[in-house]
């Protein structure tokens, strides 16, 4: 027993000598925190996507240049369950047991607000593409986001609507559990009430996560005399919010938020989402440019046009990019060079990113022109109008 | 009242899906004394077979060149389903379930819950995270009946769920094997001595579960046609709700607490703020717990448990 | 107590790797173990940078070479040769070569008053794995979260190992737990938009986190007491529904609850569960529940769920007897809680949902019911497994559940179930006078 022991254990110390340590090129490694398990799977196989995509890209250049010099990268990919023990727990390995430049996500608020307070305590920058929760980002100079703030999105809509219909009773159906709906439904209801009066949100009603049925709530709304229904939330429950409506007998117009923003709002919803409209940062059809290019290329290669999840990440990919290039060099102390690329990401102005052109403000939010876009009557995304702050 | 009446039928949907889900929780726990954990992620998998099987005949007919009726694919499709889905719950009772008789029974529940857990991520796996849409195999129609409105889909659904319901009583209650489930209910040690097969039974059990679970996850696809891998958790244990709501056993308990389960759940949406439902649901089930805590057709000593 | 005792003796005349094990490993006392696990983690404190550049590893392999061998498995030999070398070599040299004189010192200790020992084996527990969670943050974080994980499981198991019921609340005290720990600390120690400027200095916060947490426990067994009023008028499956109700609610009212955020959540917890908070809050739930249920209370828990009418016959206030239970239970599933929120620094509602619950679960039955060695097995097997198969990301859920589905055919009631935790026993020398063989 004890010569089996031995001979393994020099046996594999000879394997692990003989083996060529570690190639001592400086590779930049990029870490990804998403939800590949858990609630929201297709959030994570979207930025899993566009980050394939966007290395891929780097390859074929035969690596990053930064400062005449090209250095290879790598994207360390790690699954974060959904949980937000589990995006701590991630963050921490990223940044120091492979020791990431930079970390992109965790998407999802509920995750982001945790690992962002990591990130902020051993000085990585990290960018969330799709957190749009205040407390992200707030007070954490290492802390970037990729997508526009609730308190943006809420007055254009309402703006938006008084302008286009003259409506002056709105109602509300969001999801209560879930923070993006819920910040973004409370943003609108401030702001249209601050425009027409007290109460001119007639109905302000709300599920929970995964609830399927609506039709309570909207029974309500209908009754409520509304003449205009506005749901910020996810392509999945928009399809059947508004086919439940209609088959309810509602009638009037229906509008939403970038999170219709997916191709798969029109697949899932069908005719019942024809003539209406939402806000986003990005408009997969009627798209032109990079935006064009690079949803096309996904399309090509997954089988299915991106989400706005795949596209912020993308444009959190080339953000990172952007301010690695701007930072000039890479020393090989990991502390410095974390330091440098958050300096540039906060010094980034005007960046042409496919979901619009961006500059981060003080808290590391940046500001970005929204679209309002009408779902055509075959089911295309028209571009409708578009509002910058 | 139309506003009432509205929800009414509302209601009525909704607690068919609750009721049609709890029965085969019911059966399970009535006759085997088993926690089938698993079952709401079987009701997810009836949903996807029921999926694939309307996807494939819809295919088969454009191949054939010939255009069959709506109706007509949905009633095969359902059927089809119906039958592979039991194929699968008799799979899970034989591999998650009948190692464990005589284990304590909360040791089979944990087996339910991963072979749950297993069923959602190889679905995960196998298609990938797209959500998927269900075929519209019939065409909507909506009528107003004096202000309330109603689809044909909602009448469809609340029909067949009835119907189902209705064959399972018979069966239970005019047929030898149902008379056999009846008395291995009532006592489960000395019944498989008296001669009743106690494999034969358990499977047939888990079939008819699961094949009430697919019809309700196939009626689920035609009245909310957005299908997801993780779609029979919540389900799942709300519909766990109902079926010991129901009282142990009780194929009538089981039907009326869900479908009041529903009731509820419309309901306390419809007074209260849509916020507070889960709250205010969940407090008055608690309360009707209190008062009647043995469920609605439940028997005091019947729920003994064996751990 | 018996098993430990025939295995040992059998150890010496067994043939193949067990006989193997035993004759090597049989005669070593807790602390030679403990004190292996010491020097093998200063070995890797020392050299373990070296070391892993030689062999040709980027860094120290943090959770014993999973993630490098998941990720790059051509390091598979140089992880394998690592771990070899920094844990199995020095371990097992101390545990073999040194066992005389660690018996000598365990028998010292176990002939010191009864407090000395445990507290001598806990420091140098302490010892080894502050070192070990030194070494990475990674390693620190996946620790505590463990080691609230070991605190959930065991009080679940009070709940369905010890009494016999099947409980669906425990995420729903956790929350309680959690919201009320950090209501106290964030409002009373830091300035917040919710709650205001602090009203007590920062300095005085440590002090009173203790306190805090006992509330957060407090809370959660007033908690409790609502589902075990309705729920302990009669015997049954009842509990099962009538505390997954109670999840239901809970969450949905902390929803409902702005002054707390709501779905957002809180943050801005104070950094007051660092390594030590957690680990000696961890052994005083050990301690306390162990002593619970080796006690009156815990006999006539296990006699309720055995035959409650035969308990009552037997003077047994059952009704009492299982609401005491419950609301230990409950009390430290809120404590962990409160720990939780004060590691993640951050809660909201969505984390003590199903899924918790599914994982909670999974612990219990995988380490064993009506068993605090279980326990500590099962919560520590899950999660360490659950960090080291991250690399595999989906597939992760499918062999873990696999694994639990395993144990429940060959091992019903899980690992190691149905044992007492006697600590003396276990700390005692393995030879010599105080020895058993």
């Amino acid at each position: 027993m004890r010569k089996v022991a031995w001979t393994t254990l020099s046996f594999l110390l000879a394997v692990a000598l003989a083996c060529p340590a570690m190639a001592g090129k400086k590779t930049i490694k990029i870490g990804l925190n998403v939800p590949i398990t858990g609630d929201i799977p297709k959030v994570g196989e979207g930025s899993k996507y566009a980050a394939e995509m966007w290395l891929e890209d780097i390859e074929k250049a035969g690596g990053l240049e930064v400062g005449g010099k090209k250095y290879p990268v790598e994207i360390v990919i790690e699954d974060n369950e959904s949980k937000a023990e589990s995006a701590v727990k991630v963050a921490t390995k990223l940044i120091t047991d492979d020791e990431v430049l930079v970390i992109v996500g965790p998407q999802s608020s509920k995750q982001a607000v945790p690992a962002g307070e990591v990130a902020n305590n051993y000085e990585t920058p990290m960018i969330s593409p799709w957190s749009t929760n205040p407390d992200t980002t707030k007070d954490r100079p290492y802390v970037f986001r990729g997508c526009f703030l609730d308190p943006f999105q809420g007055p254009v809509l309402a703006n938006f609507i008084t302008d286009e219909f003259g409506f002056t009773k709105a109602a509300v159906l969001y999801d209560v559990a879930s923070d993006y709906p819920k910040g973004l439904a409370e943003f609108f209801k401030e702001a249209w009430e601050a425009k027409h009066s007290k109460g001119s949100v007639v109905a302000f009603e709300s599920f929970t996560t995964k609830d399927t049925d609506f039709s309570s709530q909207l029974t309500k709304i209908i009754k409520s005399g509304a003449q205009v229904l506005f749901t910020p939330q996810y392509y999945n429950e928009v399809a059947l919010i508004v086919q439940q409506a209609h088959q309810l007998g509602w009638d009037k117009p229906i509008v939403g938020s970038d999170s219709w923003g997916s191709a798969e709002t029109v697949e899932l919803c069908g005719k019942d989402c024809y003539g209406a409209f939402f806000s986003t940062h990005y408009a997969a059809a009627g798209a032109t440019g990079a935006t064009k290019a690079f949803i096309d290329r996904y399309k090509a290669e997954y089988g299915y046009v991106p989400d706005d999840v795949g596209a912020l990440t993308w444009d959190s990919l080339r953000l990172v990019e952007t301010a690695i290039q701007s930072c000039g060099k890479i020393t090989g102390r990991i502390e410095k060079d974390r330091k440098c690329v958050r300096d540039a990401l906060a010094r980034i102005k005007e960046f042409d990113g496919i979901t619009g052109k961006m500059t981060f403000t003080e808290e590391g939010d940046p500001i970005k022109c929204a679209v309002i876009v009408r779902i055509s009557d075959s089911g295309e995304y028209e571009f409708y109008k578009s509002v910058c702050p | 009242m139309v506003f009432f009446l509205q929800n009414v039928v509302n209601a009525l949907q909704w607690g068919s899906f609750y009721a049609l889900i709890a029965l085969g929780y019911s059966m399970v726990y009535g006759i085997l004394m088993l926690f089938n954990f698993a079952h709401g992620d079987i009701f997810m998998v009836g949903a996807y077979i029921g999926f694939g099987v309307a996807t494939g005949l819809l295919a088969l007919s454009s191949a054939a060149g010939v255009a069959l009726p709506g109706w007509f694919v949905l009633v095969l499709t359902i059927l089809l389903s119906m039958v592979l889905t039991a194929l699968v719950g008799v799979t899970v009772e034989r591999v998650g379930y009948r190692p464990l008789r005589g284990a304590p029974r909360a040791s089979a529940a944990i087996t339910g819950l991963m072979i749950g857990i297993i069923l959602e991520t190889g679905n995960l796996a196998l298609l990938g995270a797209r959500r998927i849409s269900f075929p519209s195999l019939i065409e909507t129609a909506t009528y107003n009946v004096g202000g309330v409105y109603v689809t044909n889909k909602k009448i469809m659904i609340v029909v067949v769920s009835v119907l189902l319901m209705i064959a399972l009583h018979q069966f239970i209650h005019r047929t030898r094997w149902g008379m056999a489930m009846r008395a291995m209910a009532f006592d489960y040690v000395v019944v498989p001595l008296m001669g009743v097969p106690i494999n034969t039974i358990a499977a047939m059990t888990f079939a008819i579960g699961s094949a009430l679970a697919a019809a309700a996850g196939i009626l689920f696809g035609v009245a909310y046609p957005v299908l997801d891998p993780y779609m029979g958790i919540v389900f799942g244990w709300k519909a766990f709700v109902a079926a010991i709501l129901g009282g142990r056993g009780s194929i009538l308990g089981a039907t009326l607490a869900g479908f009041l389960l529903g009731f509820i759940e419309i309901f306390v949406a419809m007074v209260f703020p849509s916020t507070l439902r889960d709250l205010i649901a969940y407090s008055i089930i608690l309360v009707i717990l209190t008062f009647r805590p043995h469920g609605f057709f439940g028997e005091p000593h019947s729920a003994r448990l064996r751990l | 107590m018996q098993g430990t005792v025939n295995q040992r003796t059998d150890a010496g005349t067994q043939r193949g790797l067990r006989g193997w094990l035993g004759r090597q490993f049989g005669r070593t006392p807790m602390i030679g173990w403990l004190a292996g696990a010491l020097v093998a983690v200063v070995l890797e404190q020392q050299v373990g940078d070296p070391l892993s550049e030689l062999l040709g590893l980027p860094k120290i392999p943090v959770l014993f070479g999973f993630n490098v061998a998941l990720k790059k498995p051509l390091l598979i030999p140089s992880a394998l040769a690592f771990e070899l070398l920094i844990y199995a070599l020095p371990i097992w040299l101390v545990a073999r070569v040194a066992s005389p004189v660690m018996n000598r010192v365990s028998g010292i200790l176990y002939r010191l008053p009864r407090w000395v020992s445990p507290a001598v084996h806990l420091a140098v527990l302490y010892a080894a794995l502050h070192i070990w969670a030194d070494l990475s943050a990674y390693r620190g974080i996946t620790l505590r979260l463990m080691l609230i994980a070991v605190m959930l499981t065991l009080s679940l198991n009070l709940i369905n190992g010890y009494m016999g019921e099947f409980s669906c609340s425990h995420p729903g005290f956790m929350a309680l737990g959690a919201y009320t720990t950090s209501v106290f600390t964030v409002g009373l120690f830091m300035n917040d938009k919710l709650f205001g400027p602090a009203l007590l200095p920062a300095a005085a916060g440590p002090w009173l986190f203790p306190a805090a947490l006992l509330l957060g426990g407090a809370v959660a067994a007033v908690g409790a007491l609502v589902v075990a009023i309705p729920s302990f008028r009669t015997r049954g499956d009842y509990l099962a529904i009538i505390s997954l109700a109670f999840l239901f609610i809970v969450k949905s009212l902390i929803e409902n609850l702005e002054f707390v955020g709501g779905p957002r959540g809180m943050s801005k917890q104070p950094n007051w569960a660092t390594l030590p908070v957690v680990f000696l809050w961890t052994v005083a739930c050990l301690w306390t529940i162990n002593n619970f249920v080796r006690s009156t209370m815990g006999k006539a828990l296990n006699a309720v769920r055995d035959d409650e009418l035969a308990a009552n016959a037997m003077t047994v206030n059952t009704r009492k007897t299982k609401m005491m239970g419950f609301l230990f239970a409950a009390f430290w599933a809120g404590v962990a809680g409160g720990l939780f929120a004060h590691v993640l620094r951050y809660v909201n509602p969505g984390t003590f949902g199903l899924q918790k619950l599914a994982e909670v679960l999974a612990m219990v039955y995988f380490g064993g019911l009506n068993s605090v060695y279980g326990s500590i097995v099962g919560a520590v097997s899950i999660s360490l497994l659950g960090e080291a198969l991250r690399a595999l990301e989906i597939l992760k859920w499918i062999i873990i559940p696999l694994l639990l589905i395993l144990v429940m055919i060959f091992r019903p009631t899980g690992l190691i179930a149905f044992t007492e935790f006697n600590v003396r026993d276990v700390l005692r020398p393995k030879t010599g006078p105080d020895g058993e063989v």
